[in-house]
């Protein structure tokens, strides 16, 4: 699908997920525009304008919000399943023998072929650039089309993924060194609990780990001691889910037996929700869509979603809507690809008429996390 | 062998391709390998591809060169998000030892226009400057902060600076600043509550406690709307419920901001918590509830948990559904004093 024009494109188009404000026409509207959505969505999978460069390392994200977004909008069909599947295999870093998986290295997926070359003429792999991001992303999607795991090599996943972890319980994203924080433990996580096996990473360390990084307003930063935030909090409290520290629907049970402060976080991420019925990812900071998504599916997580203002919110990301569908950060704003599939997230939890069900632990429909 | 400021833009403007250059006519380029059926396929810009393409090629040759380091960093400016650039630029700095003050100044200016991406690489050149880099490093993300003095990135940086390479002297006084100037700055506040905790010149939480409680309260009083210095009055008393009901300040502010009758929500869910706690209002806070003649309170409830719930559903609607849940979870006692 070619665009008329750049100019075009640019005019339809987001820049980068930053969001930058531009004089957009309002596309609120009193309604989830669906159809608009999937045109959108249709649009980046097909091709993603030059904005989209500066996140070129993290394709697979994009892909994942791409069709992982289709998914929960139930128009997965209009995608060939086995394309998308043979590109995520594609990016797979393999090692040249069991070893390797010792050695430091994780042996996941590249986030896209640009980081990927291809292994020399003994067959190794000298350029690694697998990452745990990527992983989470490539198996959210490989969930999404229905692939079957049992020819997913797990092991070399799994096995190396331990390189990644610190003696704090953090992780590492990839080997060669990057930031230390709670989204590296999610992403850990998520893609143990994904493999049914949970001999990737040591539990109990990250568990310390998470803990350590509540901060004293209750929500919790991204590292120990940094600023409670939206993402942080949804990352401690989704880790802790999946790996089974967090009962299913804990509000409703004994609050004290809790090893978080659950009542603090409680009344620390229902005051996120401002007078714009927008959510916030930190206090005194204006509303962005996504928060709707990460603070919204910690309260679904602890059973306590139905006590923020559902009216308001859904009001609130109706004016982030785009009139050429897809959601930007702000009221107004021009959509993006991660705004837009964070949009879609927090339609889901309040339960829009047209969407597929979320698992809020895992950031994708309830369908492919079981995978039906 | 490191330019100036400004080089950066210059050379957007005069950019050769480097197909066109001289120096790079040895090598050939490795284009992206996108497969037969790429997924959200990117329309790079044909600068992007090309610089990219080379860098694929030196850095699947290893080639630790000047020629390869002057390439990351054009391919920096143009996606200061690839982390693979980043890290094959470490690798040369470390063959070829350039200079690691000039490199602080490159990432400054990349961080500049790219709040986010740099923190790594920063992180790694102060660790081989030790703590000699200590107040490059404040000066730094404090530049970086009076951008944005909310810098999610730049306050994790900074955090790291103070505990691996030092320099806590001024920190209190900086939050001091901060706060000065915008007093609704919760990353001031959590900042604060950081160098009050971890600061090894500092007596530590419960030495610094005394004065942190009157310093929130002020700014309580001076805006009883912001949510910051209450969070962090809870905070001073992190795990130690038993002193922060017995504070009698605590209670007294709550009080304070009642009586005015104006911006009095976080007063009322203190007292709320407070009570929760084992906290025993007298009669002046029942008084200054009834002042409120909130519209359909009519009679107050005996309970006094209970009134401040109804209270709240009304005055604090967007949260009206938690605020009916507060009350229902509340022990069903004797009505308070």
């Amino acid at each position: 699908m070619e665009p008329a024009t750049e100019n075009e494109w640019d005019r339809l188009s987001s820049s980068s997920s930053d969001g930058e404000e531009q004089a957009a026409s309002d596309g609120s509207s009193s309604q989830f525009n669906r159809q608009q959505h999937v045109a959108f969505l249709m649009m980046m999978y097909e091709s993603l304008p030059h904005h989209y460069q500066y996140q070129e390392i993290n394709r697979i994200t994009l892909a994942h919000f791409a069709i992982s977004g289709l998914c929960l909008l139930g128009a997965l069909d209009r995608v060939d399943k086995d394309a998308v599947s043979d590109w995520v295999l594609s990016l797979k870093a393999h090692p040249s023998n069991k070893a390797d998986l010792t050695n430091g290295e994780f042996y996941g997926f590249h986030g896209s072929p640009s980081s990927q070359l291809h292994p020399d003429d003994n067959g190794v792999l000298m350029h690694n650039g697998s990452n745990l991001a990527s992983t989470y992303c490539a198996l959210a999607i490989l969930k999404a089309v229905g692939y079957n795991f049992a020819n997913i090599d797990s092991k070399s996943i799994l096995t190396s993924m331990r390189n990644l972890q610190q003696h704090d319980g953090s992780f590492m994203p990839i080997h060669f060194g990057a930031e230390k924080d709670l989204r590296f433990v999610y992403c850990a996580a998520a893609i143990c609990f994904l493999l049914e096996d949970w001999s990737g990473m040591d539990r109990e360390r990250a568990k310390a780990y998470i803990l350590n990084c509540q901060s004293y307003d209750g929500g919790f930063g991204l590292t120990p001691g940094s600023e409670s935030h939206g993402g942080g909090t949804y990352c401690a409290v989704a880790s802790l889910r999946l790996m089974g520290f967090i009962e299913d629907n804990v509000l409703s049970k004994n609050m004290s037996s809790s090893i978080i402060d659950l009542p603090l976080l409680l009344s620390w991420c229902l005051q996120r929700q401002a007078a714009d019925g927008g959510f916030q990812g930190r206090a005194n900071k204006p509303s962005d869509t996504c928060y709707a998504f990460w603070i919204g599916s910690v309260l679904r997580m602890l059973g306590g979603y139905n006590l923020i203002d559902k009216e308001a919110l859904r009001g609130f990301l109706l004016t982030c809507q785009s009139q050429y569908g897809g959601f930007g950060k702000c009221p107004g704003d021009l959509p993006d690809l991660y705004h837009s599939f964070y949009g879609y997230t927090a339609f889901s939890l309040l339960e829009e008429p047209g969407l597929n069900p979320l698992c809020a632990e895992l950031g994708m429909t309830e369908f492919s996390a079981l995978g039906i | 062998m490191e330019s100036d400021e400004g080089d950066e833009q210059q050379q957007e403007a005069e950019r050769l391709p480097l197909s066109q250059r001289p120096e790079w006519s040895d090598v050939t380029p490795i284009p992206q390998d996108d497969g037969p059926n790429p997924v959200v396929p990117i329309a790079y810009k044909p600068e992007f591809s090309e610089t990219m393409s080379y860098f694929r090629a030196v850095y699947y040759s290893d080639e630790r060169s000047s020629r390869s380091f002057q390439l990351t960093k054009e391919a920096i400016c143009l996606n200061p998000g690839n982390y693979t650039v980043w890290h094959f630029r470490r690798q040369i700095i470390e063959t070829l030892h350039t200079d690691l003050q000039d490199e602080l100044a490159f990432v400054g200016r990349i961080a500049k226009s790219n709040s986010k991406n740099y923190q790594h690489h920063r992180r790694w050149v102060a660790e081989k400057l030790g703590t000699g880099a200590v107040n490059k490093e404040l000066q730094f993300t404090k530049k970086m902060l009076s951008l944005d003095a909310k810098n999610y990135h730049a306050w994790s940086y900074r955090q790291w600076v103070l505990q691996a390479l030092g320099g806590w002297e001024d920190e209190l006084d900086y939050c001091q600043i901060l706060l000065g100037e915008d007093i609704f700055n919760n990353s001031a506040w959590n900042q604060r509550y950081f160098v009050v905790t971890r600061s090894p010149l500092l007596g530590g939480l419960i030495a610094m406690r005394d004065s942190e409680v009157n310093f929130t309260i002020e700014a309580i009083l001076g805006n009883p709307e912001n949510e910051s210095p209450w969070r962090y009055l809870r905070g001073l008393y992190k795990d130690d419920t038993e002193s922060w009901i017995n504070d009698p300040r605590i209670s007294s502010v709550c009080l304070k901001v009642l009586s005015t009758k104006s911006n009095y929500v976080f007063a009322l869910s203190t007292l709320l918590d407070l009570i929760c706690h084992g906290f025993r209002p007298s009669e002046e806070f029942r008084e200054a509830i009834n002042a409120l003649n909130t519209p359909d309170s009519g009679p107050l409830d005996s309970d006094l948990g209970r009134a401040i719930c109804r209270v709240l559903e009304c005055v604090d609607p967007l949260r009206c559904n938690y605020w009916l849940w507060r009350k229902s979870k509340l022990p069903l006692t004797v009505s308070s004093q």
